[in-house]
């Protein structure tokens, strides 16, 4: 069974503006989220000596850590650029910062996403087709798939087939989050989505429309960690992380195992049992939705609801603000903003302290956070609380 | 109809994993490796087997056959405006009939979908002087 550490914990939360910030490069967006999340804590910059980022996607780097470190001024004993995918690095990030702690490798670890895709896409570049993610090119790009909305396009609508399910099934998803996002000051989408709206949205590749598209974003989150005892001495509040696991089954959309044996599943089993706890203990769901899809199907995969079932859920409002686990309070990828998931884990904090404002859930004590890269290629389920 | 001039694509760059695949297209043949340790048919070409790390592989002829696992009908230019012109296009996953999945592009009249589960076959249309492997309705198949 998957352990983590219990003696190293989250005690800082930090997000930029999101949406365009224009003549902001990824170095500077990834600094500011790291200032937001120390000064939300109130270490000083200077104090952190563990630094762990991802690499941007739009423009890439190399050897991005040292880039952001040395422009923070740090001198890191510990520094790492992880990239698993979507919110499983940001996972990924979490289990290396609490190893790097439990070791004595660094004190305090900041772990930061951030960059300029919205205006630093190449220019010409097609939504949300930066290149090809997934790596596949010889076995992707002569077919015509390029991008990442075509394979999770492959994916709905084998969902869509196998259990009879239909678009508003989809939309459920879209104006769940919509509706969150209102609450969200620092959200991309502020206008109210209907039903009408969603089913006269362009379609994209079917069966999916732009709204059960992600945002593409300028932006940044961040998070700090140190032990549990520095905290303590601190008087801070903090937020651990019960347990989390990952499941990789392919890359490549061409490997796409079948909808039933997606790794979201086992990555959800190893995490609910490492924790003892189930859907039922849950006060907060912040589900990958870089696509409506992902969404019904990690509610499934996660016990939610049952195959085929999770429109119904959504619609009996469990998922909505209010109802039995809310998803995504702060509008998601969807309609939030997209950066890469990190701002799932932002929230997850803020939920669990009590500081998420207008949309804050009452007495929210545990949250599930998953996330998907590639084409549900890598999987991660993590169990947070507070 | 696509005529095959009009289709066009990004052109695979074969390495000595795949040649042999590729070689097979120009023949009008759909090759797959064979793993003589696990029995494991799979694609795409790799130099060891992926079920059992198995190196003693060969390469066989498929039928061609299967059915439409999934399938999307693409109606953006991703690619750029280049694209535009083979505006709709459907891409489809194919459950061949020797196991593996494999991603290809539906060839068949402008606009038509197939459905999930439905009987496919390969075919070979030339795409910029090569030719790839793309699926249409099997023929005599109930759609």
């Amino acid at each position: 069974m998957p352990k983590v550490s219990q003696e190293v914990v989250i005690v800082g939360a930090g997000e930029t503006r999101v949406g365009k910030l224009p003549g902001m490069e990824s170095v500077q967006i990834q600094a500011w989220a790291v200032q937001e999340a120390a000064a939300d804590c109130g270490v000083r910059v200077p104090d952190i000596d563990g630094l762990i980022n991802l690499d941007p996607y739009a423009i890439p780097n190399s050897m991005f850590s040292s880039t952001l470190a040395e422009y923070l001024g740090l001198k890191p004993n510990f520094l790492t650029t992880v990239d698993v995918g979507g919110t499983v690095t940001a996972m990924t990030m979490l289990q290396q910062a609490v190893w790097a702690i439990e070791s004595g490798h660094c004190e305090i670890a900041a772990c930061v996403y951030g960059e300029n895709t919205l205006t630093g896409r190449p220019p010409g570049a097609q939504g949300l087709a930066l290149r090809n993610l997934l790596g596949g090119e010889e076995w992707e790009e002569p077919f015509g798939l390029h991008g990442m909305v075509t394979p999770y396009a492959l994916l709905a609508q084998r969902y869509l087939s196998q259990y009879g399910a239909s678009e508003k099934d989809l939309a459920e998803v879209a104006l769940i989050t919509r509706r969150h996002a209102l609450l969200n000051d620092n959200a991309q989408m502020r206008k109210p989505m209907s039903m009408e709206d969603y089913l006269a949205s362009r379609m994209i590749a079917t069966p999916l429309r732009l709204f059960d598209c992600s945002q593409v974003s300028d932006g940044g989150g961040a998070l700090i960690l140190m032990s549990r005892e520095r905290a303590q001495a601190r008087g801070l509040k903090a937020v651990s992380i019960r347990s989390m696991a990952m499941r990789s089954t392919h890359n490549s959309v061409a490997q796409t195992p079948d909808l039933e044996d997606l790794g979201m599943a086992a990555a959800g089993r190893d995490a609910f049992a490492a924790a003892g706890l189930g859907p039922d203990d849950l006060q907060v769901a912040l589900l990958h939705d870089a696509f409506t899809i992902s969404v019904l199907i990690t509610l499934e995969a996660l016990g939610f609801a049952g195959p085929g079932e999770a429109g119904n859920y959504l619609r009996a409002g469990h998922a909505s603000l209010g109802g039995r686990c809310p998803l995504n309070p702060h509008g998601g990828l969807l309609s939030q903003a997209h950066i890469g998931g990190m701002l799932h884990v932002t929230e997850a904090v803020h939920q669990l302290r009590g500081t998420a404002g207008r949309r804050q859930i009452p007495g929210a004590r545990r949250a599930v956070v998953s996330g998907n890269g590639g084409v549900f290629s890598v999987c991660g389920v993590m169990v947070m609380e507070a | 109809m696509n005529t095959p001039s009009e289709l066009i694509a990004e052109l695979p760059q074969p390495t000595v994993d795949s040649q042999p695949f590729w070689e097979g297209c120009q023949r009008e043949q759909l090759m797959l490796q064979h793993c003589a340790d696990c029995g494991h048919v799979f694609y795409y070409a790799r130099r060891l087997c992926p079920a059992c790390g198995g190196t003693q592989l060969s390469w066989q002829a498929s039928s061609g056959k299967g059915q439409v696992y999934s399938y999307s009908q693409v109606q953006v230019a991703f690619q750029g405006p280049h694209w535009q012109s083979q505006l709709p296009y459907t891409v489809v996953l194919i459950d061949l009939e020797e196991g593996p999945r494999m991603l290809s592009r539906w060839h068949g009249p402008k606009g038509q979908v197939p459905q999930v589960g439905q009987r496919a076959q390969v075919t070979f249309p030339e795409v910029q002087g090569q030719r790839l492997p793309y699926f249409q309705a099997e023929e005599g198949a109930a759609p």
